[in-house]
């Protein structure tokens, strides 16, 4: 194992594509993983040992953001500050809001974190067809470790320094894509006011990011809007999916059912909430949003809403 | 203390560092012809609005240089460079007299008298007696904090104290609670400006203080400076930096922060690293709390005038007038814990806290590897100045919080928040300027007592959450007690009366050092923030659909 091999955390979707991504590059990559893997990653070293995986000094995490903290703490007893710390966790943790950095910066010594966003998708990314990510961190020797790593002509990173903007904007895109689903199901909302309703909730969105002390430039870029763009097309995004279930009547409980995969926005979306009240911050979609998930008013009430912003 | 500093043996060593700083500055600067273009361009902007004879021989100078720069070769434009480099870092460079340090240690107290009052001090030498007297000021100047913790550190590795800044009195106070602590002395950056009293300037100069010309804007200068103080520290002398960069204007204490000095911690720190003696740096926040401030009044009125930057060197305020002077330390002498001196925990050059031994702590209090925080992802000692000014920015933000939990609450900072809150209730919703020209209010003796032991149990709360220090005047009194601390401590030093009693109430009578002196709670939560803007997010001209 060489000191610039590439460690990747978390055996699902997300983590087999960031190690068969880092894979099709020169350093070794290694996976760490608590499931048991069907078949080998070609190019992919496994190991479940976290000793084993802290050899590499570029760590990609793609573990479920309830996870986080608890694989950050455990992660943290065998790294040191020359560790390199990038996630791929979309969330906002516990009623404060913390970032997924911010658990790393509390939970391990590691000082040097970034994340990863945009609208890449796990499938498109394993495949290595062409697409688009964002790499974000306030320290340039990130950006450029990511790229080393990542980047290819299959692959196109971009480089932003607000980190706090890129983490923020990836967990209210989770969020606003709740609504896309639900609006693209009711009947009643044409191409052209789904148009205005995203443009404007995009508005929103970047208010929020700017009140959390980020960059709002940070949302109208591809962590932002060019991520919420993506949901328009992915059909079988779990938010997409819960949305377009609740639009149709279905009760949150069967429409987590039918989103499959955790929807970590559910949670989310009130505590956005209380955030943008705090901050006095117009947040109409977002209530909007919030309404769906809580069943507080019938479907054609929220289009109404929506329609007046 | 013994003299074992590093600083006891400055006079051998200037030369050295000197020289040392000098070749660094040289190798460092890669374009000599844009290195020189620009120390012309600032010094012929500065230069030439001024009449004096000798800035007109200096404009003149700079003039032909900037001419003849473009013909002259490669070696003969490093020739000047190295010249001009020269000049500064000798410049820059003081002295330490370990004499002069010995007796101003001993006479430290009248010195704080005499020192800014050249014409007192030869009196006071000749009457011993009085300066036994003064020797009480070691009750006056109160030192909290973990000092045994920082004298075992300055043994391990270099110490750079970071404290607070709002006064010209800062570096005497603080370095006489580094004896009294018996910590070792620190060098120091002082403007050049406080080095035209004579007085003063023998005593800085001799004291180890280095020269910082505030005037001189250009790369090259600041170059200079920060080498001199990387070399220093690489060479284990303690420092001493104010991260605010000026006196705080408001009152307040920073929350902005100019690290640029201070980020030479990493420099050094890298430095000792690659040339196989590691030598650990460690930072010491800390915060001066006067119970009155010399300069009160000018800052203030600075920072009304938002002039603050404009006025980056006040060249005539109190500390500039004898007679304030006088008045200040007179005041001083009377009052016991009128200033209090407090360290908080020393941090490593990335902001990680550090144990007593020296290591650094994670934020889960793990034990990491210094020098990990300075490895490259193929796992060598590298110097990046990108990684490390974010260090920095980190360290900054830590420093902030650190002054904030240290800060140590006066009689005055107390009175004058609740004075100016009642202010405020008396016109609800005026704006600062409005308020400030509310003079004469009058209060109840009875209500202004109310409200000080209404915020001193407020604070007492926050103290438990160790956000913030009581000075120990404050803890087990009376409201009325607190209110007559501070009147007491107002009256006699500032010009005009702050706040008066009159029958059986109490009158404001100077809401500028009100504001003044409440701002020091604002990050507290506890005094109004004039700086607080209105929360406006929202975008306007949205077309509503």
């Amino acid at each position: 194992m060489t000191p610039t091999s590439i460690g990747v955390l978390g055996g699902g979707p997300w983590g087999l594509a960031l190690a068969r991504a880092a894979s099709r590059g020169p350093s070794v990559t290694w996976l760490h993983s608590r499931r048991q893997q069907d078949a080998d990653v070609p190019g992919v070293r496994l190991t479940r040992d976290l000793a084993e995986l802290a050899n590499c000094r570029l760590l990609l995490v793609a573990v479920p953001s309830n996870l986080a903290r608890s694989v950050a703490r455990e992660l943290g007893d065998h790294l040191d500050g020359s560790h390199i710390v990038v996630h791929g966790i979309r969330g906002l943790s516990g009623p404060e809001l913390s970032t997924v950095s911010q658990i790393f910066r509390e939970e391990t010594p590691v000082r040097r974190l970034g994340a990863l966003g945009g609208p890449v998708q796990a499938d498109e990314l394993a495949a290595g067809r062409p697409s688009a990510m964002v790499v974000a961190s306030e320290f340039a020797e990130v950006i450029a470790a990511v790229c080393d790593a990542l980047q290819s002509d299959r692959l196109q990173l971009e480089s932003s320094r607000d980190l706090r903007g890129l983490e923020w904007a990836s967990a209210l895109v989770g969020c606003l894509s709740i609504g896309i689903g639900f609006a693209q199901a009711r009947g009643d909302v044409s191409p052209g006011l789904l148009a205005a309703l995203i443009s404007r909730a995009v508005d929103e969105a970047a208010t929020i990011v700017t009140a959390a002390g980020a960059d709002e430039n940070t949302f109208y870029g591809l962590g932002g809007y060019g991520d919420l763009l993506a949901s328009m097309a992915l059909t079988d995004r779990p938010e997409v999916v819960l949305g377009r279930a609740l639009a149709t009547g279905a009760k949150l409980e069967d429409a987590r059912k039918q989103a499959r995969l955790r929807v970590e926005a559910i949670d989310l979306v009130p505590r956005i909430l209380a955030f943008a009240k705090a901050h006095e911050v117009r947040r109409p979609i977002f209530d909007a949003i919030g309404a769906i998930l809580d069943g507080s008013s019938e479907p054609s009430v929220i289009v109404r809403a929506l329609f007046r912003g | 203390m013994s003299p074992t500093a590093p600083i006891f043996h400055f006079n051998q060593e200037r030369s050295m560092l000197v020289e040392q700083t000098i070749e660094r500055v040289c190798s460092h600067t890669r374009d000599s012809l844009h290195a020189l273009n620009d120390a012309a361009y600032w010094e012929t902007r500065r230069l030439e609005p001024s009449k004096k004879k000798r800035s007109q021989a200096e404009l003149a100078e700079w003039r032909s240089l900037s001419r003849s720069l473009s013909r002259m070769s490669e070696p003969e434009r490093r020739e000047r460079l190295r010249a001009l480099v020269a000049t500064y870092v000798n410049d820059i460079a003081g002295n330490f007299d370990p004499r002069v340090y010995s007796l101003t240690t001993r006479i430290l107290p009248a010195l704080v008298t005499g020192l800014l009052a050249p014409g007192s001090l030869p009196k006071k030498l000749r009457h011993p007696l009085e300066l036994l007297e003064l020797e009480a000021l070691a009750d006056k100047v109160i030192v909290e904090g973990d000092t045994e913790r920082l004298k075992g550190l300055a043994k391990q590795g270099t110490l750079v104290f970071v404290p607070t800044h709002s006064s010209n009195m800062d570096s005497l106070v603080f370095g006489f609670a580094l004896e009294l602590s018996g910590l070792p002395p620190a060098t120091y950056g002082a403007g050049k400006n406080l080095f035209t009293n004579p007085v003063l300037s023998f005593f800085m100069q001799n004291l180890g203080a280095y020269k910082v010309d505030r005037r001189l804007r250009f790369e090259l200068y600041k170059d200079c400076l920060k080498s001199y103080s990387c070399v220093l520290l690489e060479r284990g002398y303690h420092s001493l930096f104010f991260p605010g960069g000026t006196r705080a204007r408001s009152g307040a204490v920073e929350s902005k922060l100019k690290l640029g000095l201070a980020g030479t911690g990493i420099e050094s720190y890298v430095r000792s690293l690659k040339s196989g003696t590691e030598r650990k740096v460690f930072f010491v926040p800390a915060t001066i709390n006067y119970l009155i401030t010399l300069e009160a009044e000018t800052l203030i009125a600075d920072y009304l005038s938002e002039a603050g930057k404009a006025r980056y060197i006040i060249e005539d305020d109190e500390s500039s007038r004898l007679s304030r002077v006088i008045a200040f330390a007179r005041k001083i002498f009377t009052m016991r814990g009128a200033v209090v001196v407090r360290f908080g925990t020393p941090l490593d050059p990335f902001g990680n806290a550090v144990d007593s031994d020296g290591h650094s702590l994670d934020a889960r209090g793990r034990t990491v590897e210094t020098s990990s925080f300075v490895r490259n992802v193929a796992g060598e000692v590298s110097v990046d100045a990108d990684r490390d000014a974010q260090y920095t920015r980190e360290l900054a933000q830590r420093l902030v919080v650190a002054y904030k939990k240290n800060t140590v609450v006066m009689a005055t900072n107390l009175v004058a928040a609740s004075c100016f809150e009642a202010l405020r209730q008396q016109a609800p919703g005026a704006d600062l300027f409005t308020l400030l020209r509310l003079r004469d209010h009058k209060l109840s003796r009875d209500d202004l007592a109310r409200r000080v032991l209404e915020r001193r149990d407020a604070l007492r709360l926050l103290e438990k959450n160790g956000e913030v220090v009581l000075a120990a005047q404050l803890r087990e009194t009376s409201g009325g007690d607190i209110v007559a601390q501070a009147m007491s401590a107002f009256a006699g030093y500032h010009t005009a009366p702050v706040i008066e009693a009159q029958g059986d109430g109490i009158v404001l009578r100077d809401p500028k050092l009100l504001l003044y002196y409440q701002n020091r709670l604002i990050p507290h939560g506890l005094a109004f923030d004039p700086d607080a803007r209105p929360r406006k997010l929202e975008k306007t001209g949205r077309a509503v659909a």
